[in-house]
């Protein structure tokens, strides 16, 4: 029972590279992770991309560091995690498909 | 190992399949009606809650400050500038909405009164960048056309709402002294920095010189028609046919046609002269504007034209080399021009790119700035105050 409770839930185990549940991590990992960027405020930074400063409180660096990586997040975000999700479904329909075949293997003479 | 090398396979397919899909359908999740950002009559929701932001930055001092100082870090015009479209945004806005004209005459008011302290006090040095001062303005005493035209132009546009008799000599005293300078510089080319002239503050000068034919009767039109004949034949880039940005003192050009500036100067010839107005704008959308995947952008410069990003420019992003400076102004020229496809997708990627958070219905774009959002402000209520110089009656 213990040893059940401590076990990973299924979304965390780790998947076959490229399967649905594998291409679902990935997905649920960037949304994650902009999530905790977006709560973080690191929105404000990206007046870089305008060439003024994010925020007069940190160096320009740190500024275009965080801003770089708020963008890369918000881009995965939007265009990445879409294209993982659908992929995933795209993969689980052919593998349903496939496995109805293998099932069915045609009439018989 | 050949199930798993046919598994990796399936899910690159799947990948590109799913990629295929997503990618030409993206904007649609940016896209909205053309009137969410700019409206015929009255003001668009995105105009007002973009106002509001503005609005609270000249009522909470503190939080003005904070905005100033991030801007001014990079460019102190930037400071000036956003005043400047900031008050020409609030005319429209108050020509638009009369139930709200008062706390728009207010506002405008307490920003052309600050500016022109701040003038008084500071200098001109003030609102300009630090290389201003690295030479000396070849016409003495030297004088900023980029200060003069926007602050006439702010003067102008205040009266044209409602008259203010104590912004009427101050008018009429940076105009004289304008056309005095023009009169006096044998290619009718006014500095904005030391032997550095712009486009873009020369049509604003000139729109402001318009509005005083407005208010006062006065008659400026020979001086108008001559300055546009002379860029016309002097300021082309011959290649593209667009105005250049930057020349000196005696017309030789230093930079070349640039985004951050053609669509702004396109909208300011319109008050001037429709015809080239429309026919810069024309060429400048085809040159520099592009539509990819519903997406709408603009590049700073045509292919004929190498330059280097600059402050004007913004970062220009690779590959697309889309500017953020082009990109932002370009607001203004399809708004202009009634460029509807065009704007509509400028607002798509706005949205998408440009970070928009909204907090109590005031809306700040977090990439871009105060100027930046002063800007759209103004391409989102731009029109009643050029219409109403060019049909000509009397204030």
């Amino acid at each position: 029972m213990i040893k059940k409770f401590w076990q990973k839930p299924a979304v965390f185990r780790r998947a076959e590279f490229l399967s649905a549940r594998d291409l679902l991590q990935r997905a649920l990992g960037i949304s994650v992770l902009f999530l905790l960027a977006h709560l973080a405020g690191l929105c404000e930074f990206t007046s870089v991309l305008n060439g003024t400063v994010g925020s007069t409180a940190v160096n320009v660096k740190l500024g275009t560091f965080l801003a770089a990586v708020y963008i890369l997040l918000y881009l995965a975000f939007v265009i990445l995690v879409p294209v993982l999700v659908l992929a995933a479904l795209i993969l689980m329909v052919w593998q349903r498909c496939v496995r109805k075949e293998e099932n069915f293997p045609g009439p018989r003479t | 190992m050949k199930s798993r090398m046919k598994k990796i396979l399936a899910g690159l397919a799947a990948l590109v399949v799913a990629a295929s899909i997503w990618l030409p359908c993206l904007h649609l999740l940016f896209a909205r009606p053309l009137s969410d950002f700019r409206q015929d009559q009255s003001l668009s929701p995105k105009a007002r809650q973009l106002a509001a932001r503005h609005l609270q930055l000249w009522t909470d001092p503190a939080l003005r400050e904070q905005e100033l100082q991030k801007m001014r870090a990079s460019n102190a015009e930037w400071d000036f500038m956003g005043r400047s479209y900031l008050v020409w945004s609030l005319a429209n806005m108050a020509l638009r909405d009369p139930a709200s004209k008062p706390l728009y005459l207010q506002t405008m008011d307490q920003i052309i009164d600050e500016t022109l302290r701040l003038e008084k006090q500071e200098g001109m040095y003030f609102f300009l960048m630090p290389y201003a001062k690295e030479r000396h303005y070849l016409v003495q005493p030297a004088h900023s056309l980029f200060l003069d035209s926007e602050i006439a132009l702010m003067l102008a546009a205040r009266r044209v709402v409602e008259e203010k008799p104590e912004y009427k000599p101050l008018l009429t005293g940076r105009v004289n002294a304008m056309v005095e300078r023009f009169q006096k510089s044998p290619q009718m080319l006014l500095e904005s920095y030391p032997d550095e002239c712009w486009m873009f503050d020369h049509c604003v000068a000139l729109d402001a010189l318009k509005m005083a034919d407005y208010l006062d009767g006065s008659d400026h039109s020979a001086l108008i028609r001559d300055w546009i004949a002379m860029a016309k034949q002097k300021l082309v880039h011959r290649d593209s046919g667009l105005l250049v940005s930057s020349f000196t003192t005696d017309g030789t050009p230093l930079a070349g046609p640039e985004g951050s500036s053609i669509w702004m100067v396109a909208h300011s010839l319109q008050l001037l002269d429709e015809d080239f107005a429309r026919d810069q704008y024309r060429r400048a959308r085809k040159e520099l504007g592009e539509i990819t995947l519903g997406f709408g952008y603009a590049h700073e410069w045509p292919a004929s034209w190498k330059g280097e990003a600059n402050i004007d420019s913004g970062p220009i992003i690779p590959g697309f080399e889309i500017s953020a400076g082009s990109s932002g102004m370009a607001f203004i020229g399809a708004s202009t021009f009634d460029d509807d496809k065009f704007l509509a997708s400028l607002a798509a990627t706005l949205d998408f790119a440009g970070f928009p958070s909204r907090t109590h219905g005031r809306l700040k774009y977090c990439a871009s700035n105060q100027v930046g959002d002063a800007a759209l402000l103004y391409a989102a209520t731009l029109g009643p105050l050029w219409q109403k110089v060019k049909t000509g009656a009397r204030p």
